[in-house]
């Protein structure tokens, strides 16, 4: 009884600030977006005043298409990079700790980092480092972060760059797993290349690859830091993410319940996204019992 | 070529590595894979060539390497940097919040890994369904909500003194460090770690009369340690990445972290950007040392991560 009570006692830290941090803020936010707000104060219930006011203006329209662009030029631009490099690395026999460190060193970096040396880099006079290399070619200075057309690419550019490494790391090490029995064997009854990647290599890293797509789309939905430090959603709201839209409304514009209403239907979409994750989950389990 | 007969059979094999075409392929690969290391290493290379050179020639954009480059005049560079960028009151704000939330987080999300692995009572069970759900909850969505609770945090439970329960806790390190002992997904990898220790190393110590804080400390962190070190990793480097939380929430700036100053002192115009680079640099150096001494101590700890994605 009185070590029941000691376990308990333990578990109680954690327990708490997981309340105060992820349950009260995540049920309190839904019930506050019906909530009429003034300041950060709760005022009276005013049904779906703040979801109309979102839902018909032009930013929650403009930032869930520009949301979508991000996460659609993240799989066009970071899905196949970390696959195919962890792929050339596992195949070395020459340098291949080197190569491994050498791809993975910029992940040391902060994130944060990272963010403001690329705006360094995208800088539209000629101080910047792309702007320099135009300029050596014989070309114009560019705005790199100047065209709504392009700016989301431009910043999916860093997202890359931040996140591919660590993915590529991964991918690396679930090869590693891959027992080279089974690869020896394959070659034995005269598989190729080509049909040991079919049978072996895919099978072995389905559903790892999966999974990770499904987490690379929930972590995309959320990016809000790359505009926020890069462009301020700008030009134009071009680069305006939905949950930088959240952020605006909250803090920058005084609009707190239409903040909590853009917040509770991002987490609608999510959690859908996030039940098939768990579904998925479950799949890949079974198979790799 | 003797180290191509060695190579362990993956899709290119010795059988391919004996003919041209597979030996065309492989170096080829390996071109591909110079180029990409190049191009990954690039904005970095830029970062540091930048750090060294003067307004001037940054200005003029012609140079990729900086002229007149000595060590004296580089050493010269940092200390001028180290005295306009004012980082020192920042870096300490740092170290005390990586340390704190460090025995945070291992005293918190640890404790409650090794009930949950190991003096498991009715209703743990629940308890564990709701970490896992707290892991997976979209963290962004919050972000307001949080914000709002923090104006009245209720720190205290209601003692029937005089003393207020509910506190702005605003502009002082309490989210932060209550958010270190949320860690939901720390918690999973510690359990997951306590999980593999055998049942009876920890039941042979209780009969021998240890403490439960005492198994804690002497028989399951020293048992984990790949995991511990990864942890304590990710809390300690924590604080060197995240620019957005003490920047909403702190609003002294005399208490913020090195990237949120980072982050602030970007339109100053004494600031240029040869010394923002090297800012950027001595920002990068705290992380970059933590990982060099963790690891070689952790590969345990990514590997458990890495199974479940």
């Amino acid at each position: 009884m009185k070590s029941g009570l000691t376990a308990w006692l333990l578990l109680l830290p954690a327990i708490i600030a997981m309340y105060l941090m992820v349950w009260r803020p995540q049920v309190v936010g839904i019930i506050w977006s019906f909530f009429k707000m003034r300041g950060y104060e709760v005022q009276e219930f005013c049904g779906l005043d703040n979801y109309i006011r979102v839902l018909t203006s032009r930013n929650w329209g403009l930032a869930l298409r520009n949301t979508f662009l991000y996460v659609f030029w993240s799989f066009a631009l970071g899905f196949l990079p970390p696959l195919l490099i962890a792929f050339f690395i596992n195949e070395m026999v020459h340098f291949k700790a080197g190569f491994r460190t050498l791809i993975y060193l910029p992940a040391l970096m902060p994130g944060i980092c990272s963010m403001l040396l690329w705006k360094y880099m995208y800088k539209a006079d000629s101080t910047g480092l792309l702007n320099t290399i135009l300029m050596k070619l014989g070309m114009e200075p560019y705005g790199w972060l100047n065209h709504p057309d392009t700016v989301i690419l431009m910043l999916v550019l860093e997202m890359t760059w931040v996140g591919f490494p660590g993915t590529m790391f991964l991918y690396y090490t679930t090869l590693q797993g891959i027992q080279m029995e089974l690869y020896e064997s394959a070659l034995i009854d005269g598989a190729g290349p080509v049909k040991r990647f079919l049978h072996i290599s895919v099978p072995q890293m389905f559903g790892l690859l999966a999974l990770n797509i499904v987490q690379q789309i929930i972590g995309v939905f959320q990016v809000m830091n790359e505009p926020l430090v890069l462009t301020g959603g700008g030009p134009n709201g071009a680069s305006m993410s939905v949950s930088y839209l959240m952020y605006r409304y909250a803090f920058l514009e005084g609009r707190v319940g239409e903040s909590l209403a853009t917040g509770t239907l991002v987490f609608v979409i999510l959690l859908a996204a996030t039940c098939f994750y768990f579904y998925l989950n479950r799949k890949v389990e079974e198979n790799y019992e | 070529m003797s180290r191509f007969q060695e190579k362990q059979t993956t899709l290119l094999s010795r059988v391919e590595l004996a003919t041209v075409k597979g030996r065309i392929l492989y170096w080829c690969l390996f071109a591909l894979l110079a180029a990409m290391a190049f191009i990954t290493l690039f904005p970095c290379i830029w970062m540091i060539l930048c750090a060294f050179k003067t307004p001037r020639e940054i200005a003029a954009g012609s140079s990729f390497f900086p002229e007149n480059f000595s060590l004296k005049g580089a050493a010269e560079q940092i200390a001028f940097a180290w005295e306009v960028l004012e980082m020192g009151r920042s870096i300490l704000n740092t170290l005390f919040l990586c340390l704190t939330n460090c025995a945070i987080t291992v005293l918190c999300s640890g404790f409650a890994g090794y009930v949950l692995s190991k003096r498991k009572r009715k209703g743990m069970g629940e308890v564990f369904v709701l970490v896992v759900w707290t892991m997976m909850m979209p963290g962004s969505v919050r972000m307001v909500s949080t914000f709002i609770s923090y104006l009245s945090f209720p720190l205290l439970i209601d003692n029937g003194l005089d003393i207020p329960t509910n506190v702005n806790v605003l502009n002082t390190y309490v989210p932060m460090w209550v958010g270190a002992a949320a860690g939901s997904f720390t918690l999973i990898l510690f359990k997951n770690a306590f999980d593999a220790i055998p049942n009876t190393l920890v039941d042979a110590a209780r009969i021998d009369g240890c403490s439960t804080v005492r198994i804690f400390f002497q028989l399951m962190l020293p048992l984990a340690k790949p995991t511990v070190f990864y942890v304590m990793m990710g809390a300690l480097s924590g604080p060197w990445a995240d620019y957005f939380n003490p920047y909403l929430l702190l609003s002294d700036p005399s208490k913020y972290t090195v990237p949120t100053w980072l982050f602030v002192i970007q339109g100053k115009t004494e600031v240029t950007t040869n010394v923002y680079m090297m800012g950027l640099i001595f920002a990068c150096i705290p992380p970059a040392l933590l990982y060099l001494f963790f690891q070689g101590r952790m590969t345990g700890g990514i590997m458990m991560g890495a199974v479940k994605g």
